[in-house]
């Protein structure tokens, strides 16, 4: 009796790959850290719930220091200018970042923006980045640091809920502690919850109605 | 919902890999994703399923496989997995970056990332030569 093996016409392969996924945007956060470096421009990714009060913040470190040196503001927003419109107000170089239907802002499209300004005579770049809390955490830009905006109105239990984003921040500020009282929260117990995640993350309690805290703010982003 | 923008470059450089080889039909794509990440697997199988419909990559498995966090303490030299925070009230014990031995600062050395391994696939005919990788 004969066996016959039959080639197949179709044959298949394993083929190893290695390819990372988050690599693109990695790769091209270092070339938007690098013109930075070169420029002698530092820039601070602001992240943060939609209302945690990112943009009167931006607005209020940018008043305090655009007559010190020169700032600019990356506005990231999906659909509407009303936050750049704001900053601009203020007469500084401004960039808005529509992002439509996207949820974060990219290495991509931040190192498009940074194209659009000329760093020449700037040292500082605020990049405030969509109003979400879990994506932007996957997507590094470039910045120097990034700061998590944490308002009291997030209720008490915003941090645990949300532990991604500050693992790999810098700074955390926890916002309208003139309201903590009236919303029952207590920030001593949000920045136990920060410090339970990432020990050495510096929290820092503000009002951007009182301006209290915001020359704290201000201290440690000069000296990021 | 950034579980699509992954999906849509990982096809992507599937594809990109297809239109380059000899290569008829991808059976199953092998992904790895770090327990760090932050990628809902569900919802990225839900998205590799819609995208990859009417391409060569249709109907192929997407397996993933999690990696587990290491992290190392520079104060005390620790390394290894991550403290997890069990009585955070959330679903599931959440990963933090707080030594697991002296409670310093640790930091994330793997367990952040989301890689193609490997592909397995069908190609063209008998005898095409098999490109290098």
């Amino acid at each position: 009796m004969i066996q016959t093996i039959e080639a197949s016409p179709e044959e298949i392969y394993d083929i190893e790959l290695e390819h990372s996924l988050l690599e693109a945007n990695a790769r091209l956060a270092k070339e938007n850290r690098a013109l930075l470096d070169r420029s002698g421009v530092t820039a601070i990714d602001v992240m943060g719930a939609i209302g945690s009060g990112k943009t009167t913040l931006i607005g209020l470190l940018v008043e305090r220091l655009k007559d010190r040196f020169g700032v600019a503001v990356f506005n990231g927003d999906a659909t509407t200018s009303n936050d750049a419109d704001l900053i601009a107000s203020q007469g500084v170089p401004v960039v808005q970042i529509a992002t439509i239907n996207g949820c974060h802002l990219d290495a991509n499209l931040v190192g498009k923006a940074l194209r659009k300004i000329s760093l020449e005579k700037l040292r500082l770049i605020f990049i405030e980045n969509i109003g979400n809390l879990i994506c932007p955490a996957e997507f590094p830009l470039g910045s120097k640091a990034r700061v998590v905006v944490v308002s009291v109105t997030e209720g008490q239990h915003m941090v645990r809920k949300h532990p991604h984003m500050f693992l790999g921040a810098q700074l955390v500020v926890v916002n309208k502690t003139d309201l903590a009282e009236a919303m029952g929260v207590s920030v001593p117990n949000l920045t136990e919850d920060v410090h339970k995640l990432k020990p050495d993350l510096k929290v820092i309690a503000t009002s951007c109605k009182t301006g209290a805290g915001l020359d704290d703010v201000l201290t440690s982003l000069l000296a990021v | 919902m950034h579980e699509l923008s992954i999906a849509s470059s990982l096809v992507d450089s599937i594809l990109e890999f297809v239109n380059t080889h000899s290569v008829k039909r991808v059976l199953a794509v092998r992904l790895t994703v770090g327990k760090l990440s932050h990628i809902e697997l569900d919802q990225l199988q839900f998205c590799y399923a819609a995208i990859t419909e009417q391409t060569p990559l249709q109907d192929s498995a997407l397996e993933i496989e999690t990696v587990e966090a290491v992290v190392r303490c520079e104060h005390c030299l620790y390394r290894g997995q991550p403290k997890y925070w069990d009585d955070a009230l959330s679903v599931g014990p959440i990963p933090t970056l707080q030594c697991p031995v002296c409670g310093g600062a640790v930091e994330l050395v793997e367990g952040s990332d989301c890689a193609i391994k490997s592909i397995r696939f069908v190609t063209e005919n008998e005898g095409v030569a098999m490109p290098a990788t």
